[in-house]
């Protein structure tokens, strides 16, 4: 692991000219994938996009069928309503800002954004909805109405003239409404010209007419699509026949409108510029002459559209791939397309978990054995994890990652920073939570190497015992005592007092927490226990050789109190333990030349000697004699 | 789609051989020609000069950062034969504990996985590698493998503390039982898997394939699967993909991953394993991710800098 980080950045280290050796010209690259997670507006749509997607693994998958389907078309539209949402507040920065660069930047964003709905809601249409024949063309209508927008302001300024009819592009707001299948519009805009021009009134009554009569799919079960079918053929013969009685001649506007009607490919397309789009002369075409299209069919349709309708002039974009791709049920060759064409994941991480939720995508075999919903979950995540804040995120879709999500958590986790203590409990919360041991551990040996390091001992003890580090506890406690020793009181009491069973994780540990008992034992003037923990402490080994010294010195003022606390024998215990310790002192020399030292030893001597004798005479006595 | 998002002036005073990031991106170290190892503090975009450590006596070639639960601890390796451990304690960063066992240039430098302890790898021009193990109280041993390739050894990379098919079988609760292992490659063309067998180093396998100094080796990390993965790439401009599929490590078999245009310096991986950076002569860096039928294509391309681009890392920047 020595070498490796996570994937979110490489470096270049760039080699000055050798010759030059310029200053300056000794510059380190730092480049990094995945820009888009730093993008600010773009925060919201990750933040409630993983509430959707929490939502949607959680989901009740008992319900079947219709039920079933009719949540997974919800889940659809919250997503595209948050990416609404998020074109919205990315328009309002384009527009509220003086910045071009920046303004740009929005601006391209809110047509990516823009594309990845129009893309979302045709999946939507095609995949999750699943729509049959009949509310199939229903639903591509509102799809090329909600989408191509190009010429709202034109028709905007048509009805909010004075005089609509004399305008002198209302027989193109007109056409608009008829391509767009908005009949009952058009009408009331019809009707307008025909109170203007009398003499047209009758081809005008005609048209109306037909326009009113023309069989639409519906959405719910009032008709069969035969009956669909023969009521469309009906009305279309209808038509044909008064375009060729002549009815529209003299007015070649509404002579075409009939020939739109009728489905005539020329004239349709004739309207190109009011079209904007292929797909929208594809529904357009669909609409009049075979509305009943099943959705396997719209293969053909779709293909043949985009040849007509770019006519060899340009050739196809991305986005006219990717929508193709989708009319074929290409689901795949969808998914694909738009992981080249988009520069970060969430698109189609998001769009894949749905899909697969839909029980659509076959598991296809990659590399590591996983499948492609997981493969794109994982990038997606694993792009979140350079984020500050957004890495919380990355987790909750890790855990839904099956086969490798838990290893890359396990692998992530571990480079967040630790900051802040809150940050560390956040991420130790995180592992506890999956049980993730060594990293727990990991964190928690971090956190107490930072505390040593500057000094802050209590909380460097905390993390150790959490970590259940009993080497790193052990280091903690010398500390603590030598502190005690240079400055005669403990830091961090608290801490030490409330050790608990934790205490026993180290040795040295134990005597800590002992040693301060004996402290308090003693402000509690509690003599006869503090005593009797004094002796344990060095007759039972709890406290280390160095430290005997200064327990010695400790029980001097119980040996100079004026009653008796130490009993004979206990007397003769610390009389051992010092002859001990002056006798097995290895620097013995140092110890002898050391002023101090020799006189703390002899007032020991003086002070158990003199205890020895009250004790033997105390005990000697008989009480009340 | 890659973009440069910060530009580091180090003002070294001449070429730069290596530049690593520590453990969470926060932190860049840079070593150069110019005899001087710098520290930068590099969050939010920025750079501020943390450190300037002065201490080789001749150009240092890498540097490495240890796992941040033993502390801030850097190492560095220079052509004067020395191996340097810094240490920041308490305020300034100051040399710990430096090594002179080489009788040559010391190239490379890496630190073993958290698991094993703070171990430092170094490979050597002299041809040894010493692996120098902290033991306590500022007190390193040494263990030194003596002809580890002929005429002198490039690169080492440690293998991840992963018990192989750990993904696929889950270990019991007890402590696993690592085998260590690292990887090295030298001037002899040859890349080197070595074992630690009862304290003793021992030479586990040969991988032939270069006709050229291996330049740098680096061992993937692992997720668990019963696959080990080593990158090497050298002088001949080829860069080779190991992999050995059984546990026992015996079996490793080379896919070419491309065969550049000039020396290839650095290969480089991502923490999952699955991007590889490569850096070569051709002063380009570019991203390699396996692909389904177990081809590797190339998914980015960064071009920058004047004259070589001598080394990559992939690294973590976090904006705090």
């Amino acid at each position: 692991r020595s070498r490796s980080h996570p994937g979110a950045r490489a470096l270049t280290g760039s080699v000055s000219d050798p010759a030059g050796g310029a200053p300056g010209s000794s510059r380190v690259f730092v480049v990094r994938r995945d820009q888009d997670i730093y993008i600010q507006t773009l925060r919201k749509l990750f933040n409630e996009s993983h509430g959707i997607f929490m939502g949607l693994q959680r989901s009740e998958e008992e319900l079947a069928g219709k039920s079933r389907k009719a949540q997974l078309v919800q889940v659809s539209k919250n997503y595209r309503s948050v990416i609404r949402a998020c074109m919205e507040d990315m328009h309002q920065a384009a527009v509220s800002t003086r910045d071009p660069a920046l303004q740009g930047q929005y601006s391209t964003q809110v047509s990516i954004l823009s594309a990845m709905e129009l893309i979302w809601n045709l999946c939507e249409i095609l995949f999750v909805e699943a729509a049959a024949a009949g509310p199939l063309l229903l639903r591509l209508l509102d799809w090329v109405r909600l989408h191509v927008c190009d010429v709202d302001s034109m028709v905007r300024e048509v009805l909010s003239s004075e005089s609509p009819s004399k305008h002198k592009l209302f027989w193109n707001v007109v056409d608009v409404f008829v391509l767009q299948g908005r009949m009952d519009e058009a009408r009331h805009l019809l009707s307008k010209e025909a109170t203007a021009n009398p003499t047209s009134m009758n081809m005008y009554k005609i048209l109306d007419d037909l326009m009113k009569k023309m069989p639409m799919p519906s959405l719910g079960n009032t008709q069969t699509l035969t009956e669909l079918e023969l009521k469309w053929q009906h009305w279309h013969e209808e038509c044909q026949r008064f375009l060729q009685d002549g009815t529209f001649a003299s007015n070649p506007h509404m002579e075409s409108i009939c020939k739109i009607l009728l489905g005539d490919e020329d004239a349709i397309l004739e309207k190109k510029e009011l079209m904007t789009t292929w797909y929208h002369f594809l529904v357009t075409r669909l609409l009049y002459s075979h509305p009943t299209v099943k959705p396997m069919e719209l293969r053909f349709y779709a293909q043949s559209s985009m040849d007509l309708f770019l006519g060899g002039e340009s050739s196809p974009e991305p986005l006219d791939m990717i929508l193709m791709a989708a009319f074929e049920f290409e689901m795949h060759q969808v998914i694909k397309e738009c992981s080249i064409v988009l520069s970060n994941w969430w698109f189609v991480a998001h769009l894949t978990d749905l899909l697969d939720h839909c029980k659509l995508l076959q598991s296809h075999n990659l590399y590591f054995g996983s499948n492609m919903r997981e493969f794109l979950l994982l990038e997606y995540a694993s792009g979140l994890f350079s984020h500050h804040s957004l890495w919380q995120l990355g987790v909750d879709y890790f855990d839904h990652c099956p086969e490798y999500g838990r290893v890359y958590l396990e692998l992530h986790i571990e480079r967040i920073p630790l900051n802040t203590e809150q940050k560390a409990l956040k991420v130790l919360r995180i592992c506890e939570q999956r049980q993730m041991h060594e990293q727990v551990r990991s964190v928690c040996k971090i956190m107490a190497m930072k505390a040593l390091r500057n000094n802050r001992l209590g909380s460097a003890l905390s993390w150790s015992i959490r970590a259940k580090d009993a080497a790193f506890a052990t280091l903690i406690s010398d500390r603590f005592l030598k502190d005690y020793c240079e400055r005669g009181c403990f830091s961090d009491l608290d801490l030490i007092d409330n050790l608990g069973p934790s205490m026993l994780l180290s040795d040295r540990l134990t005597f800590l927490g002992k040693y301060r008992e004996f402290h308090r034992l003693y402000g509690e003037k509690r003599f006869a226990e503090a005593a009797r923990l004094l002796l344990t402490l060095m007759t039972a080994h709890i406290a280390p050789c160095s430290f005997w010294m200064t327990l010695l010195t400790d029980a001097l003022p119980l040996l100079e109190q004026k009653e008796i606390i130490f009993s004979a024998e206990q007397t003769y215990e610390l009389m051992r333990c010092l002859e001990d310790l002056t006798a097995g002192n290895v620097d013995k020399q140092k110890f002898q030349e050391d002023d101090v030292e020799t006189t703390k030893v002899e007032m020991l001597r003086l002070a158990l000697a003199r205890n020895l004798a009250r004790v033997i005479v105390k005990e000697g006595t008989v009480e009340g004699s | 789609q890659v973009s440069v998002i910060n530009t580091v002036d180090t003002s070294h005073e001449d070429m730069i051989h290596d530049a690593q990031m520590d453990y969470y991106g926060t932190r860049l170290a840079t070593c150069s020609s110019d005899r001087s190892v710098k520290i930068f503090d590099v969050r939010n975009g920025g750079q501020i000069l943390i450190a300037d450590l002065r201490g080789h006596e001749g150009p240092v070639w890498q540097v490495a950062w240890a796992h941040p639960m033993y502390g801030n601890i850097l190492a560095s390796c220079s052509y004067d034969r020395k191996v340097i451990i810094w240490k920041e304690e308490n305020g300034p960063w100051e040399k710990t504990y430096e090594y002179t066992g080489h009788d040559s240039s010391v190239n490379s430098v890496c630190w073993a996985p958290h698991d094993y302890g703070l171990i430092l790898a170094c490979g050597s021009s002299d041809g040894a590698i010493s692996l120098l193990s902290y033991t306590g109280d500022g007190q390193w041993e040494v263990k030194k493998i003596s002809n580890a390739h002929t005429i002198g050894c490039n690169a080492v990379s440690w293998a991840p503390a992963v018990v192989p098919g750990s993904l696929i079988e889950q270990p019991s609760g007890q402590k696993p039982n690592y085998v260590k292992r690292f990887a090295s490659g030298g001037c002899d063309n040859l890349v080197k898997i070595w074992k630690e067998e009862d304290s003793q180093w021992k030479e586990e396998q040969k991988l032939e394939a270069h006709s050229d100094w291996v330049r740098d080796v680096a061992w993937a990390p692992s997720i668990g699967l019963p696959t080990s993965t080593i990158a090497s790439c050298s002088q001949d401009g080829r860069v080779f993909i190991w992999t050995c599929d059984d546990a026992s490590g015996s079996s490793w078999s080379p896919k070419l991953l491309h065969k550049f245009n000039d020396v290839v310096w650095h290969v480089s991986w991502s923490i999952t394993a699955n991007i590889l950076a490569v850096s070569g002569g051709d002063n380009k860096v570019t991203l390699w991710k396996e692909s389904v039928d177990g081809l590797w294509a190339c998914i980015s391309d960064v071009n920058k800098g004047q004259g070589g681009v001598s080394a990559v890392t992939e690294g973590q920047q976090n904006e705090q």
